[in-house]
Formats: C-alpha cells, sequence, structure tokens
C-alpha cells in the first residue's frame, strides 16, 4: 500500500487542462474543389460512400463528400490524381443535422468534351450551424446548466467507439471535471450518447432506452457509423443505418472513432457550452467561389 | 502430393491423395457430408485437432449444392485442414457433430440459421444467430437473399429461457443495454441469494449483417469492413483478411512488411492487454492502478498516432503489406517508450498481486477448469489460462513470426488471476519480440503490388493470431474473381461458452470482473 501511495505522489497530475483542438495525423479530408476535374477516382476509392459523385440533370455533376460517413481512411486521397483533395488536420468535428457535415460542388459539363468546370461550392444547408445551436439552446432551456448526466447506448457499434469513450474517463482526460458523468440507466440521463449503425437486434432496445430517458433527453450519435450507418450501409437486413433513423438526434459526432478529445468536444456542444464545428466551407467561401452562367 | 498432405491422410487412415496441400498451412479434403462425424472423431484422436470455424456456402448457381465445412487446426502437423462437403439443396441437412465435439454446437446452430441447412443430431438445436422475431424461413447469408431486404418481426413471445426454480430461486436479467459502457448482450442469472446456479445468454445484439456485406463490397474495399468487425481487434481481423486476399491472389509480402505487421499486432496486444488489466483493477474497486493502467494504455495509444497515424491502428496494414512505414526516429521513439513502459508495467502488476484486498478478489474467482477448456474448445488468452496450450504465431507461423524467440505463457488456475497473469507474461513476450524485430528490420518495399483482379472461383483461409486468440477469414471467389463469401472467425465465438461454465458458483457481484477477465468481444461474436 505504501508503494501505492509513493506512485501516486511521484505521478503527479497527468490530467490535460484542455484536450482539444489538437491536430490529428488522419483527420478528415479536404476537398480543394477548384482542382477537381471530376475524375470520380476519389468516390471510387471511398469505402463508405462518404464520396458521391451524381449527375442531377443533363450537363451538370455534383460531387458530395458527407464527414458522417467518413471513415478517415485516406483512401480518397491517393486515389486523386490533381491532387485535389488533402489529408485534413480537423478531427474534432460535430454538427447538429446530418446536412452539416456534407459539402458539395456543382460542375458543369461541356458536352463536347465531357470535361467539367467548377459551377458553384454549395453553401452550408440549413439551419446554419448559430441557428441550430440557437433551437437546441432553445431546448434545454437551460436544465443543463453545469453537469451532464450520460447514458452510453452501443446500438450495433464494432466497440471501437466505446473504447474511445471510455478513455474519456482515464486521468488524463478526466470527463468528471467538466460536469459530465456517465451513468448506469437512461432514467437517470439527460443525454444518450448513442452509437451505431442501429441493428435490427438493438432497434427496440434503443426506442425503449430513449423512452425510459427524461426530457429533454438530448442524444448524441456518435462515430461514422451512428452518423450514417457507415461501412455497414443503411437499410441491410441487420444493420438499419444511422441513429437518426430511428430517435431524433440532436447533435452529430463523426470519425471512426472519434478521438476523445472529439467525443469530449461533441458532448460540450450538447450542453451549449462549445460551438459546433463542421468543417465544411463556411457561408462566406462560398459565396465568393465563381458562378459561371 | 507433399509430404504433409500424405502423413495427414496417413495418421487419419485415408487413400493417399484424398487430402491435397492447396498451400502451405491448408490442407483441404473434399468428403461426403456423411463422412464428416468420422473424420471430425479421426482429426481429433489421432492428430489433437481443434476446431477452429464450421461454416456452409451457398454454391446452388454455380454446382447446384450447398457446402458444409469443418476448419480444424492440427498442431502436430503445423498446418489447418479444411474438409467441404456438398449438401444437396432438396435436402438441406448435414450431420452434427455437437454431441461428441461441442465446439461445432454455436457454428452448427448458425449454419442452420443463416443459410437453412439443418444439423442432423444436435443435441440443442435452437436459435443461436437470429432472435425470436425473425420469421421461419427466411435465410440471410442464401444468395437468393438480397442484402437490402427488409424482414418483418414476428410477434410473439420473448426468448423462451430454461426456468431455474426452487425456494427463494430467482431470475435476473441484466442488458442487453449494460450498465457500463460496453457492448449490448443479454444475461439471464438463475440466482439463490448472491450465488449463480445457472447462467443463460443471449448474444448476436450487434448482428450488423458483415458476412453479408463482404458479398457486396469490392475486395480492396473489404479491408476497412474487416478493420470494423471488433474495433479493439482492427490490425488482427484486417490482417486475417489480407493474408486471405494474398494467398488467393500468392502475393508474397516484403519482409519489411512482414516484421512492421509482427509490431503492429504486438502493439494492438500490449494496449488490449494494459488496458483489460486495468479494467479488472476498476472491477474490483481498486482504483489507483485502474488509473495508472489507463494512462499507459493513453500513452500507448497517443504513440499509436504519432507513429501510425491513428490511435487504435486503424489504416496501417494494407493488402500485401503496410500502408505506413516506421522511419528510424520512430524506432527509436517505440523503442524508448517501451524502456519506459517496462518498470511502470511491472509496477502496476506487483501493486495488483500485493494487495491482498485485490487477490482476494480474483482468486479461485470464475474457474474454467482444465478439462472443460479442452472439451469447449477454448482459445486463446483464455485457453492458456486453463493450461490449453496453442498459440498460431508458434504453432503456424505467419509474418515474421517465424524465428522470433518468445514463449507462450501458461498458467494453471483457470480463474481470473490466471487470465490477468497470462496477459502480464505475455505483455513482457511482446516486449521480447518488439525489441527483437525494431533491432533486424529489413530494409525493402513496403508492399507488392495487388493484381488488378482476384483469381475467379478460388478459395484461401487467413489466420492471424491476435491479441485474443486466433482470428480465421475464409474468403471465396465466383467465376468474375468477386468476392462471393467471406466467413470471419472471431475467438469470443468460440469462447462464450467458456463464461457460461465459468460464472455459476460465483456471487453476481463477481460476474463483471469474471466476465471482463475473458473481455470477449460481442461485436465480433455477432457480426
Amino acid at each position: 500500500m505504501f508503494s501505492i501511495l509513493v506512485k501516486s505522489l511521484t505521478t503527479g497530475i497527468v490530467t490535460e487542462m484542455a484536450p482539444f483542438d489538437r491536430p490529428v495525423p488522419f483527420g478528415f479530408p479536404v476537398i480543394d474543389f477548384t482542382r477537381c476535374t471530376m475524375c470520380d477516382a476519389c468516390a471510387k476509392a471511398c469505402p463508405s460512400g462518404a464520396i458521391q459523385s451524381t449527375a442531377p440533370v443533363a450537363g451538370r455533376r455534383t460531387l458530395a463528400l458527407s464527414y458522417g460517413a467518413c471513415i478517415q481512411c485516406r483512401e480518397c486521397v491517393s486515389a486523386c490524381p490533381e491532387q485535389a483533395v488533402s489529408a485534413g488536420t480537423q478531427g474534432e468535428v460535430a454538427a447538429y443535422t446530418r446536412g452539416q457535415l456534407q459539402q458539395s460542388a456543382s460542375f458543369d459539363v461541356d458536352p463536347a468534351s465531357g470535361a467539367c468546370t467548377l459551377r458553384h461550392v454549395e453553401a452550408q444547408p440549413a439551419p446554419s450551424l448559430e441557428e441550430a445551436a440557437a433551437r437546441l439552446r432553445a431546448r434545454i432551456q437551460g436544465r443543463l446548466g453545469r453537469s451532464l448526466h450520460v447514458r452510453q447506448v452501443d446500438a450495433g457499434s464494432c466497440n471501437g467507439c466505446e473504447l474511445e469513450i471510455a478513455a474519456m474517463s482515464n486521468p488524463v482526460y478526466d470527463l468528471e471535471r467538466f460536469g459530465i458523468h456517465m451513468v448506469a440507466s437512461p432514467r437517470h440521463a439527460d443525454v444518450l450518447l448513442v452509437t451505431g449503425p442501429v441493428t435490427r437486434n438493438m432497434e427496440v432496445a434503443l426506442r425503449r432506452t430513449y423512452e425510459a430517458a427524461p426530457d429533454p433527453r438530448i442524444v448524441v450519435a456518435v462515430g461514422a457509423c451512428g452518423c450514417s450507418g457507415g461501412i455497414f450501409g443503411e437499410g441491410t437486413y441487420a444493420a438499419l443505418g444511422g441513429v437518426d433513423r430511428i430517435v431524433p438526434v440532436d447533435v452529430y459526432v463523426p470519425g471512426c472513432p472519434p478521438s476523445p478529445s472529439a467525443l469530449l468536444n461533441g458532448l460540450l456542444v450538447a450542453m451549449g457550452k462549445r460551438a459546433a464545428r463542421t468543417g465544411a466551407p463556411p457561408p462566406a467561401a462560398a459565396a465568393t467561389s465563381t458562378p459561371r452562367t | 502430393m507433399s509430404a504433409v498432405a500424405s502423413t495427414a491422410a496417413e495418421r487419419l487412415g485415408l487413400r493417399d491423395g484424398v487430402i491435397r496441400e492447396v498451400r502451405s498451412g491448408e490442407l483441404v479434403i473434399d468428403a461426403g457430408a456423411a463422412d464428416l462425424p468420422a473424420l471430425a472423431d479421426a482429426a481429433v484422436a489421432k492428430l489433437g485437432a481443434r476446431l477452429l470455424s464450421i461454416f456452409a456456402t451457398d454454391e446452388r448457381a454455380a454446382h447446384g449444392r450447398f457446402t458444409v465445412q469443418h476448419v480444424w487446426w492440427l498442431p502436430e502437423l503445423r498446418t489447418l485442414l479444411r474438409a467441404s462437403a456438398g449438401v444437396d439443396p432438396a435436402e438441406p441437412s448435414f450431420p452434427s457433430i455437437a454431441t461428441r465435439h461441442p465446439s461445432a454446437n454455436w457454428f452448427e446452430r448458425e449454419v442452420m440459421d443463416l443459410f437453412g441447412l439443418s444439423p442432423q443430431g444436435h443435441p440443442n438445436p435452437g436459435r443461436v444467430a437470429l432472435h425470436d422475431d425473425w420469421p421461419e424461413g427466411v435465410f440471410a447469408l442464401r444468395k437468393d437473399f438480397a442484402d437490402d431486404t427488409t424482414v418483418g418481426r414476428v410477434a410473439g413471445d420473448l426468448h423462451p429461457f430454461r426456468p431455474v426454480s426452487g425456494e427463494g430461486v430467482f431470475q435476473m436479467p441484466v442488458g442487453p443495454v449494460h450498465a457500463g459502457v460496453i457492448e449490448p448482450g443479454h444475461f439471464r442469472f438463475g440466482v439463490a441469494g448472491e450465488p449463480v446456479l445457472y447462467l443463460q445468454m443471449r448474444l448476436f445484439y450487434v448482428h450488423k449483417g458483415t458476412e453479408k456485406r463482404f458479398e457486396r463490397l469490392p475486395w480492396r474495399h473489404g479491408l476497412f469492413l474487416a478493420e470494423s468487425i471488433s474495433g479493439d481487434t482492427a490490425v488482427g481481423h484486417a490482417l486475417a483478411y489480407a493474408h486471405a486476399i494474398e494467398r488467393l491472389a500468392s502475393i508474397e509480402v516484403p519482409p519489411r512488411a512482414r516484421s512492421l505487421r509482427v509490431i503492429l499486432l504486438e502493439l494492438e496486444r500490449l494496449y488490449n492487454h494494459v488496458a483489460d488489466i486495468g479494467a479488472l483493477a476498476t472491477d474490483v474497486a481498486f482504483t489507483v492502478p485502474a488509473s495508472q493502467a489507463q494512462s499507459l494504455r493513453e500513452g500507448l495509444v497517443r504513440l499509436h498516432q504519432r507513429l501510425f497515424g491513428t490511435r487504435l491502428l486503424r489504416g496501417t496494414v494494407a493488402l500485401g503489406g503496410v500502408k505506413t512505414d516506421l522511419a528510424d526516429a520512430g524506432r527509436r521513439a517505440l523503442q524508448a517508450h517501451l524502456t519506459s513502459l517496462e518498470p511502470e508495467f511491472d509496477h502496476l502488476i506487483t501493486s495488483l498481486i500485493d494487495a491482498g484486498t485485490f487477490t482476494d478478489r480474483v482468486d479461485a474467482t470464475g474457474v474454467l477448469t482444465h478439462q472443460a477448456a479442452r472439451d469447449l474448445g477454448i482459445v486463446g488468452v483464455a485457453a492458456r489460462a486453463s493450461h490449453v496450450d496453442g498459440d498460431l504465431r508458434r504453432d503456424l507461423p505467419h509474418d515474421a513470426y517465424e524465428g522470433l524467440q518468445f514463449d507462450v505463457p501458461l498458467e494453471d488456475g483457470g480463474d481470473v488471476r490466471a487470465r490477468l497473469m497470462v496477459r502480464a507474461r505475455e505483455v513482457e513476450q511482446s516486449f521480447r519480440i518488439l525489441r527483437q524485430v525494431l533491432d533486424t528490420l529489413p530494409a525493402t518495399a513496403l508492399c507488392a503490388s495487388m493484381p488488378a483482379d482476384l483469381p475467379a472461383a478460388s478459395s484461401a483461409l487467413g489466420w492471424v493470431e491476435a491479441w485474443r486468440g486466433p482470428v480465421l477469414h475464409y474468403v471465396a471467389t465466383d467465376e468474375r474473381g468477386r468476392l462471393t463469401r467471406v466467413k470471419i472467425n472471431d475467438p469470443s465465438f468460440l469462447n462464450w461458452p467458456g463464461v457460461i461454465q465459468a460464472v455459476p458458483g460465483n456471487i453476481v457481484p463477481d460476474f463483471p470482473v469474471i466476465n471482463k477477465s475473458f473481455n470477449l468481444s460481442y461485436s465480433g461474436n455477432d457480426r
């Protein structure tokens, strides 16, 4: 016992003051749409369908990247022949809607050569992050002032997200100092921290857990699978998809898996203590892109 | 004709030439379904075979049949043996071996649930993979079942658990949503006061249709799906898949990549073993060592991120090699980390086993006897803690394990302490392995180039001794070289019945620490 006491004293404090805003080597990818030629190499290389290339009308094509489905594998980065896709360093992303995790651009197709030229980068879909944050604050009505009780629900995860959720409680992150406490029952919970993809066999349990939680029962969807079904897809016989297919979601924390920092950030966003960031082009950038006639 | 194939045939009393060696370490025998039980008996009696998998394939379109396949590990001959038998769709059944070989129990029931082939003579032919609200006669892994089919729920009673009755006897339901941050499963304890009389469990809550999903993905993308079979075994499953694909395509992995794969596997073992040891301290409320272990684990995963880009070692394995090199600076950083970790880890273990309050809780708790472990075909850490020897790194070496010096620690107790000590001693061996590999990293390419297409209509096995135990993947292609069947075997599937045996006789409050000492994957089991 004496050696344990000595160990505690000599170890000192390992907790980090503010474990946020750390650049990571495998962040979410960033597409420079001005260099994109719409060759589709990135969309074909993406194993989880996070990059989608579509042709909505004749003479027009769009490329969309959703951080909600991205597993940060960087296959798109190595696939792009134009170096238009780069490995981002942003890993702490959170949003209030699935749409806010998406960025896209439209291209005009030259009928003769088939060459594509950028038409415009889509602005972030409504509601804006500020607007969505205000709505969430109104829903909470200050009830989650300084503490948050969290019930974690694994609704189908591979356990990767659970490992990082558990890591939030380790001495380095020490989530309890932020007033966040993991509780054993949904009846004690302000927030359900739900991982996915929601399986057929967990759907009923997830619904019942949601119904057992008291209002305003904030739901945070975790991970690529929790946000969108991820690599398991949506609507298979066994995996139904993202958490929002079953219960309403207030905050999305994508990543495969999101780091403890990203998860902490997401919980603080759910408390209204931090502003959500998506890494998508801000509306200003979208406005200055060059619309073509 | 290979020597090992002839030896195997001779020892099993079969005609020479019946068993073929399709690749190194992979024997195949085409048997009649009726011959499977006799073959299983002979393999176990004459060659000490251990069952690693039973699975089915649907080859009705190409060959007008299903197959049922047994995969045996023959430790003496240092090879695997796959026995494959055709099953006539008009008579969709096959003989069960579960009465004589209990490790076949869940495998055969899963074949019944997902392919609709019934195991004749199975002692307990109930559902295992399907929940009770799944309709009769719908078989998800058959080829005529589209993976995006929405299957309605059947109304009716909840799962009929076996009644446990008597004066003062209760049934205590736990899960699928648990009190801690763990995966979902349902446990039903029959208790008389504190002591557990009987444990029943219901798994497959996180069945994600992963094997079916492989059939939809291009084989290159399958690697990423493999990383998500069990999040704590990302390297293990990705490597087993990569091995199977590389063996199928006859790709030679460059020596440096093989060494780096050993480093990745051992790092995965380290961070999981350290975290599990900490979790055992947590489960008996011994908080100082628990915190110490969690902070050592955090140090390791941060090192992973610095060296390889990701905390849980995702995105490190490539088909044909590895994705990230370890430069000299990284090699030194890893060596320095090991040097500082080793005394910290020693201190952690000492502070646990020197504390009577800790050993009181783990000694003689959750005993899995040697005999039960053998009979049930338990593998990996849990088997070695009950003195059942076996480790594919030594017995069927993959990657660069051949020629490395290391021991395979065994313990006798079969209790929580034995499973803890196997982990502790394996960590020491991992230090030893990592140092050897780091000192002799060959200077070659990182990745062999893969062909544009896989060979058509062929199949291969890939295996790895991951931190929890052996991981085995079976990969088969169709006539156009696309994935047509991937069977995933996580050691958890073989080991869950061990938990059922180890818990009765203990008190309910010891269940968490017993369960954690096995630390089996739900996702790897359910897929």
